[in-house]
């Protein structure tokens, strides 16, 4: 229906994801799924394909003996969540 | 969250969901102006005290060393808190922001401001407290206008009153007019910045 809308950041748990990602410098696993609810193997899923796109960095780390995921966005993420809301404000704004 | 299509409306739901939850974290911002609100006011106090106490006794050569030995010892317990705080933030933080990184930033250019200032006026023979004031009055208020949080910037503001004000006060009144400052420009915004839900 929105063929012109970024299909990887027209998903519900992408798009919150990305959104965090762009007002925030570094956000951790445990943070997004506070945030979201979602199930981890779910957002490590959407992670991965975010991740492939090169929209976002992936830090792996530890903390008080811990494993730690630490998600950055990139250029290229920032600018492909830029275009897509400017896409979608075509189609609240036609 | 499921993995339906979403429509545009639902998207900027998202979009703004994340963005708002998002600023609650600047609360972390109070720890540290409380920190330093409260520290500041009892070296402002405890300097007028000090000074009050030596005159009446009439040990006024002890005056200029007991006042920096009293700076130099609440700045101290200051950077020591301080760094226990900071380090209990990050072991809890599990969001690192860019304004974050703006504000230590901010507040490095301050306080290197206010020690340039501190040795200028000595070699000048100048007051000191108005250009402290106002450099924090700088701090407070871009502080305040960059998380947006409107209490702080006046209390910012409150700062550049009182830095005026200092400029027509004795140097020992100076002390108790410092402590008020922190007071109105730090302390109460801070408080209610802590108790502020977003």
């Amino acid at each position: 229906m929105y063929k012109d809308l970024d299909p990887l950041l027209h998903s519900q748990l992408r798009l919150a994801i990305i959104s965090m990602l762009v007002v925030s410098k570094k956000v951790e696993f445990g943070y997004i799924k506070e945030q979201t609810n979602a199930a981890a193997g779910n957002i490590s899923i959407q992670i991965k394909k975010l991740q492939e796109a090169g929209y976002i960095d992936v830090e792996k780390t530890f903390k008080n003996n811990y494993p730690k995921t630490i998600l950055s966005i990139t250029n290229k993420g920032v600018a492909a969540f830029e275009s897509y809301v400017d896409d979608l404000k075509k189609y609240i704004n036609p | 969250m499921d993995t339906s299509e979403l429509t545009p409306k639902e998207s900027f739901a998202i979009i703004n969901k994340a963005i708002s939850n998002f600023k609650s974290n600047y609360q972390e911002s109070a720890k540290i102006f409380l920190l330093w609100g409260w520290v500041l006011t009892l070296a402002c106090f405890s300097q007028f005290a000090t000074i009050k106490i030596l005159q009446n006794t009439g040990q006024y050569e002890l005056i200029g060393p007991i006042s920096i030995g009293n700076w130099v010892l609440f700045f101290a317990v200051g950077l020591i808190i301080q760094f226990f705080v900071i380090r209990r933030i990050n072991h809890e933080k599990k969001v690192g922001s860019y304004l974050e990184d703006y504000l230590k930033s901010l507040w490095l250019v301050c306080v290197t401001s206010i020690i340039v200032a501190i040795i200028i006026s000595f070699l000048l023979d100048i007051s000191f407290p108005p250009i402290i004031m106002l450099i924090v009055g700088i701090g407070t208020t871009t502080t305040g206008l960059l998380i947006r949080f409107r209490p702080l910037v006046i209390g910012g503001v409150s700062f550049f009153a009182f830095s005026i004000a200092s400029a027509f006060v004795s140097n020992e009144y100076v002390n108790l007019l410092i402590g008020a400052a922190i007071v109105i420009g730090h302390l109460i915004p801070a408080y209610l910045l802590r108790s502020a839900k977003n």
